[in-house]
């Protein structure tokens, strides 16, 4: 029993992050019907961004949040400004193939300058833990992390449902055009959403830095799982994407301890083929042709 | 002289040509470039036919890829199963993996089906990995003995010298050229351009819509398949990323996309350009020639760091060629070559 309470907590807990990469890539297929390959790699990019900050001006992981997240927001901003924006009435097999390049370019350039060594952001907690009792405990960074994720999605939550431009976001990604008709900018809620997708991808990597390898290429199984994140909640559900951020956490984390840790990810891809043949509208997904 | 006996002419005399290269070349390393680029055209074309002309654009044909070359290499490596005969053994698998995507992944669309050709690939590779027994997991399977070809007691060729291959390649490409050739004018490829073409409106027309885009999957799997195990026995090594990884897939894409989908002549254009630059960039031809015309100096750090570097860099061209199609061609290159000289026929008119 301790052994599966003690799985199913490190499950939620990492699915917290997984949540985070969900909602990003959810959000910018919501309102441009762009999905994003180079997802991964934008994550990539954050958790290199983290990595320079703590090790060149010793700033705490969980602390350059505030640092990476404006920074990738501009980041996601620029790369629909100048490329997204060019596609986005071209045939869906383009603008997957631009996202892969443009993936293609932000790891090979990233290896380029930081050679493709892994690299370990070591913090005096990288890994502590906190005893829960009953034999359960809880990594210390992977706790933190999640509180994060949580206040971040607490605020985007609100940020959707409460504030103009929130609400703005939400009706063009309901219908674009009517959005267009009624006087909202577009265009700047499009920009305004592939800056939140990179910048909620750039902060899940800042978060799980202290606990993962660093390397160029991390990003393609993070492209993977956000997919498989945000079409197990549903295509555009933002609510959708941070159930199945928990839920495909705690499958991986169930499956390396009940079959092992190298078949994790093939269960979690079976999952998905699944869900893609049973139900490929997603828990939440309004079913659409 | 019709268009058509002339153009016919041509192609027997290039092939001629291609054919008469091993015996005046000698330089191991022209044929090997001849060979990669053999290589490329196949995989390049047996993509194209699901991807070019039934519309299907699989991210995921690493997986036909790899596990043509993975069943080749090993039963060799560990029944000493002669490649000619493995590569059988590969289609079948290949076959019996296509059908079950095919079933899976076709009731699927658009950004859906990329999706699941992905994860299908992903599960493949993860699986190469896991299963240690019959693929020595992450260290792959080196085996570069080959066994002599005889027909009865005549030994045809030992596969000491790179010649043999040389001609495998060529006939790879004859082979998927053909294929291509006989789709795109027969009822078949009229049907895969229906599909690709409006989905709906060939369904009401009457074609069976799953079962056409499983005859293209499987055909294409097939010659990719082949590619895959003349590409094991070539190089005498296979291990999970090269030949199941992402880069794969994308790479088989990307022969197409740069050349033009969908058409006969797009991967081979592909293939010449992607072949020859990515080498360049691979043996630091670049880099040399940058030191010898005196624009950077060997040991400045500059010149360093591109010596060390550049040679990793040929994704980071792949990256850069994908985003410069897409934005400013996203016909491929036979497409913008096609529209140019539509333009200047219209301008004469």
């Amino acid at each position: 029993m301790a052994v599966f309470l003690q799985s199913l907590i490190s499950g939620i807990l990492i699915g917290g992050v997984y949540a985070l990469i969900g909602i990003g890539l959810t959000l910018i297929f919501g309102v441009m019907r762009v999905i994003n390959f180079a997802h991964g790699d934008i994550l990539m990019v954050g958790m290199y961004l983290t990595y320079l900050i703590f090790t060149l001006l010793g700033i705490d992981p969980f602390v350059s949040v505030l640092i990476t997240f404006p920074l990738m927001f501009l980041f996601g901003g620029f790369l629909q400004k100048v490329f997204i924006n060019r596609v986005l009435d071209a045939l869906a097999q383009n603008q997957i193939l631009l996202t892969i390049g443009l993936g293609l370019i932000m790891s090979n350039t990233v290896m380029l300058i930081f050679t493709s060594d892994y690299k370990i952001l070591t913090t005096s907690y990288s890994s502590a833990t906190i005893k829960v009792g009953g034999g359960v405990s809880v990594s210390t960074p992977l706790l933190i992390s999640f509180l994060i994720t949580a206040a971040i999605t607490a605020a985007l939550y609100w940020f959707l449902l409460k504030t103009d431009t929130g609400q703005a976001i939400r009706a063009t990604a309901q219908d674009r055009d009517a959005a267009q008709l009624m006087g909202i900018n577009v265009k700047r809620m499009s920009i305004i959403a592939f800056g939140l997708g990179a910048a909620l991808a750039g902060t899940a990597g800042a978060l799980i830095s202290p606990t993962y390898y660093i390397f160029p290429q991390v990003g393609s199984v993070f492209t993977l799982k956000a997919f498989v994140i945000t079409v197990l909640g549903g295509m555009g559900s933002v609510v959708g994407a941070t159930l199945g951020g928990v839920l495909i956490g705690i499958t991986e984390s169930m499956s390396a301890v009940y079959i092992s840790s190298g078949w994790k990810d093939v269960v979690v891809f079976v999952l998905f083929l699944l869900v893609l043949l049973f139900k490929p509208s997603g828990l939440m997904g309004k079913s659409r042709t | 002289m019709n268009k058509r006996v002339l153009k016919g002419s041509v192609i027997l005399l290039l092939l001629a040509g291609l054919l008469l290269i091993p015996r005046f070349v000698e330089s191991p390393y022209a044929l090997h470039m001849m060979i990669l680029l053999f290589l490329s055209v196949a995989q390049g074309q047996s993509w194209n036919i699901l991807g070019g002309y039934a519309g299907q654009h699989s991210v995921g044909h690493a997986a036909y890829f790899g596990v043509g070359a993975y069943m080749t290499m090993m039963l060799m490596h560990s029944k000493g199963i002669a490649p000619w005969v493995g590569v059988w053994a590969g289609m079948a698998a290949v076959v019996v993996v296509a059908l079950i995507i095919g079933s899976i992944c076709f009731r699927l669309r658009g950004p859906y089906f990329v999706l699941a050709s992905i994860a299908v690939a992903e599960i493949m590779r993860l699986s190469a990995i896991n299963l240690t027994t019959l693929t020595n997991g992450a260290e792959g399977i080196l085996a570069t003995e080959l066994p002599a070809f005889k027909i009865g007691a005549t030994v045809v060729t030992d596969f000491v010298t790179k010649v043999p291959f040389y001609y495998i390649g060529l006939f790879l490409v004859v082979l998927t050229l053909g294929v291509t050739y006989w789709v795109q004018h027969s009822k078949l490829g009229y049907y895969f351009q229906a599909i690709r073409e409006d989905q709906d409106a060939a369904h009401s027309l009457g074609i069976n819509i799953a079962l056409y885009k499983n005859i293209g999957l499987v055909l294409s799997a097939v010659l990719t398949s082949l590619a895959g195990s003349f590409y094991g026995i070539y190089v005498g090594f296979v291990d999970p990323p090269t030949v199941l990884g992402l880069d794969v897939s994308v790479q088989i894409m990307l022969i197409c996309i740069i050349g033009g989908m969908g058409t006969l002549w797009g991967p081979v254009l592909g293939s010449l350009i992607l072949v020859p630059l990515s080498e360049a960039l691979r043996s630091n031809l670049v880099t040399d020639l940058l030191v010898k015309s005196g624009a950077v100096s060997a040991e400045s750090r500059l010149g360093l760091f591109l010596k060390e570097n550049l040679s990793h860099a040929h994704v980071l061209l792949y990256g850069i060629l994908v985003v410069l199609v897409i934005l400013f061609m996203p016909d491929g290159l036979m497409g913008f070559v096609k529209k140019l000289a539509m333009r200047r026929k219209r301008e004469a008119v």
